[in-house]
């Protein structure tokens, strides 16, 4: 219904966005109301709300006093609360269910892993929840099977048969077709962990397509050989990029606005230091590059913000591996929480954020690409 | 019990706080507005709360609809009214699932160890009976290929001949055997042996080079005819296979199997025998060269020389047991009574052994050294 833009007062806007002005013209209403606290936050958005959400509700709600605030402009909190025993644990009587069972438990035992990991990491409040299951890992682990089994046993024939001038042929082959799958799986991995990914009943989701990122990957692979592996830095920024932009939760889509080639001279810069600082400098070009990706990443009109520094990435990174060379390996769990919690600690999304007001999105994807990406080594790495 | 809780409906983000009771057959849920919603216990499912400090959280079959609840006395009427079909988890079972989680960590590495121990030697010895003679042949000759192409062969066509006539005398005295022994000279300045599957033995120069006399030559070669014999190199290669496949299937990670199809050759060359081959392969050689009529002194006085050893022989020694106790062992198998015993080699054929690889030169070491797999 076309009415006047609230902000900039421009006459008869019927789209949600204002042409003049650009602003959000339901998303500005609502901030507005609850920066007024006059009307109920819940009337005028895009999509219709059941009943009053208890966030707009006027006092904070008994249970959970000062837990999450009520005014739009304040950060919201990211929590991890996992414990590395507990996880430890997780794992162990996975494995001991996978031999028994010869293996089959192990899609089950990763659905367990993941679901914990998950329903540790608190956003607002709420907890995250992991939606997989092992039937789909199982079924998607055997699509790639199908495809990777000829190509070994065809190894093992090219011996057995007494050709084994075909060797390298064959396995060549295989390397290729393994890196020909590495951008697919990428995409993959992140369509099926996002699609089985919600908080507060609402899905993530990625809707990138693929051929797309496989342009961009196979581009970028040629310019890095061409420029000696300097457009390393701008390959990863891009990647990131397309990967973020394209991710959304509900029916919104999260937004970058930073450049690649700002990661140009930050990447220099460690690599001259490398030497000197006997590749520390690494350090604080992953710190700048996290600060950066994630000061570039919003959602609506909020915005990420990372605090994290080559100092502490540094103190982080000396305890785990302390950690881990103490324990013989045995404390990896503990090193997975640690990093985790650090990733959590040192992210805060700030802004006016209508949370209350997002819809469902449209889950649709399976695991095959997940499945592919064990293959490849190609991960989603989890709270990075 | 009645619970204070949250009510996601799955469309949008919104959560709705509301009152939670379980009534006999389902749990009511109590909306701000007053209205009611029973779900049937048979119809929800429990997908966190499992763990200490997690709230539960139930979601309804078929639908999108969730329910929050962080109440410790909640989860435990729920799992009541789940009776004894543990639909839903009890918190009053932690400490016992925790026991459990301890026992399967002591259950993991004694399963962990039985097979890595026994079960997959165990396995791999039987396997290894089944394969035929001739896919072993052609398995060595893919290992032989890849470990010493043609052009690193050593070329001396007497020096092969001689080490043809000690081979053939040796296999003689083990009397009919499925192979067909092939020994390779590689020029390669390492003091080692090794044999591939099927009949393949691979000779290094510095092997060649630096034995004391052709008995001793001759006890190496007894040596890794029985390797071949007992199929030694072909346990361990399927020994390193399901051990990787193992792996793999526990991990629930394919990439290793992957690797297994991606290393090929290189998985192939993979031969670590154990400690329990060696001695084995120590006692038959050590058979066979008296039963060839060979002097067993020079093989013993190989072993023997690892106090004062150049540093190539300590590293051929050092993947084999340690030498005393092997020279120890050795001794222990010699005949009590004196022999005769024939000459391997004269002193023409013997020089054509050690000069077949031809003058030195500048070595690769990085191209077949065994020690760079």
């Amino acid at each position: 219904m076309p009415e006047n833009c609230p902000k900039c007062d421009a006459p008869d806007v019927s789209d949600e966005k204002c042409p003049r002005c650009g602003v959000i013209i339901p998303l500005y209403k609502v901030a507005l109301a609850k920066f007024r606290r006059a009307i109920p936050a819940d009337t005028p958005v895009a999509m219709p709300v059941m009943s009053p959400p208890d966030d707009a509700s006027p006092a904070p709600a008994p249970e959970s006093p000062g837990s999450r605030a009520a005014g739009p402009p304040a950060p919201r909190a990211l929590a991890f609360h996992g414990r590395g025993g507990t996880l430890l644990g997780i794992h162990l009587v996975n494995v001991l269910l996978s031999i028994v069972t010869l293996g089959i438990f192990a899609f089950w035992g990763k659905v367990r892993v993941r679901r914990y990991l998950l329903s540790q990491s608190e956003f607002a409040g709420d907890r995250f929840a992991y939606h997989g299951t092992g039937g789909e890992l199982l079924v998607g682990f055997l699509k790639v099977m199908l495809f990777f089994l000829p190509l070994t046993l065809l190894q093992v024939a090219a011996v057995l048969s007494g050709t084994p001038q075909a060797l390298p042929v064959m396995q060549l082959v295989a390397s290729l077709a393994v890196a020909v799958f590495v951008p697919i799986a990428i995409v993959g991995a992140r369509r099926y962990r996002l699609s089985r990914t919600s908080w507060r009943g609402i899905r993530f989701g990625f809707d990138g397509a693929t051929w797309a990122y496989v342009k961009l990957f196979w581009l970028s692979t040629l310019l890095m050989v061409l420029t000696l592996g300097f457009y390393y830095p701008i390959y990863h920024a891009r990647s990131y990029a397309f990967l973020i932009a394209h991710s959304r939760f509900g029916t919104r889509v999260f937004g970058y606005d930073g450049q690649a080639r700002a990661a140009f001279g930050p990447y220099l810069l460690a690599v001259l230091l490398a030497l000197p600082t006997l590749g520390l400098s690494t350090l604080w070009y992953v710190a700048w590059r996290r600060r950066y990706y994630w000061g570039h990443t919003t959602f609506e009109r909020a915005r990420f913000r990372c605090t994290v520094t080559g100092g502490r990435l540094l103190g982080l990174w000396v305890v785990n591996v302390l950690l881990l060379l103490l324990t013989l390996g045995l404390a990896w769990p503990w090193v997975r929480v640690r990093n985790a919690r650090f990733a959590f600690a040192t992210l805060a999304i700030e802004g006016p954020l209508a949370l209350d007001t997002i819809a469902q999105g449209s889950p649709a994807a399976d695991a095959t690409g997940d499945a592919l990406s064990s293959f490849v080594g190609a991960g989603f790495e989890f709270g990075a | 019990v009645t619970a204070r809780g949250h009510y996601l409906d799955g469309r949008t983000a919104a959560r709705q706080a509301v009152t939670v009771q379980v009534v006999g057959a389902g749990i009511d849920i109590v909306f701000g507005d007053g209205h009611t919603a029973r779900w049937p216990l048979g119809e929800i499912r429990q997908t966190q709360g499992r763990y200490a400090g997690e709230p539960v959280r139930l979601e309804r079959a078929g639908g999108p609809e969730a329910l929050l609840v962080d109440d410790p006395a909640f989860a435990v009427a729920l799992a009541d009214a789940g009776g004894h079909a543990r639909r839903f988890h009890d918190p009053r079972r932690r400490r016992r699932r925790m026991l459990l989680t301890v026992l399967a960590a002591a259950g993991v590495l004694a399963a962990a160890v039985a097979l890595h121990a026994w079960g997959i030697p165990a396995l791999s010895g039987l396997a290894a009976r089944w394969v035929p003679p001739a896919w072993e042949d052609r398995l060595g000759s893919a290992i032989v290929e890849h470990l010493a192409p043609p052009g690193r062969r050593c070329p001396g066509a007497t020096g092969q001949a001689a080490l043809d006539r000690i081979t053939e005398r040796l296999v003689r005295a083990a009397g009919p055997v499925p192979y067909r022994f092939r020994v390779v000279a590689v020029d390669v300045d390492v003091v080692n042996a090794l044999a591939a599957p099927g009949g393949h033995v691979i000779v290094f120069r510095g092997l060649l080079e630096r034995s004391a006399s052709p008995e001793a030559l001759a006890g190496v070669l007894a040596h890794e005819i029985q390797h071949v014999l007992y199929r030694h190199a072909t346990r361990a290669i399927l020994q390193h296979a399901s051990t990787a496949i193992a792996l793999t299937a526990v991990a629930g990670d394919a990439s290793g199997a992957i690797g297994v199809a991606l290393d090929g050759a290189s998985v192939l060359g993979a031969m670590a025998y154990s400690r329990a081959h060696e001695a084995e392969a120590d006692r038959a050689g050590m058979t066979l060269l008296l039963s060839a009529g060979v002097d067993p002194a020079g093989m013993i006085g190989f072993f023997d020389a690892r106090d004062g050893a150049p540093p190539a022989l300590v590293r051929y020694l050092s993947t084999h047991p340690p030498s005393a106790e092997r020279v120890r062992a050795l001794r222990a198998l010699l005949p009590p009574e004196p022999r005769t015993f024939v000459p391997v080699l004269d002193e023409e054929a013997w020089a054509a052994v050690k000069g077949m690889c031809g003058p030195r030169r500048a070595y690769d070491r990085r191209a077949v050294s065994p020690e760079s797999r």
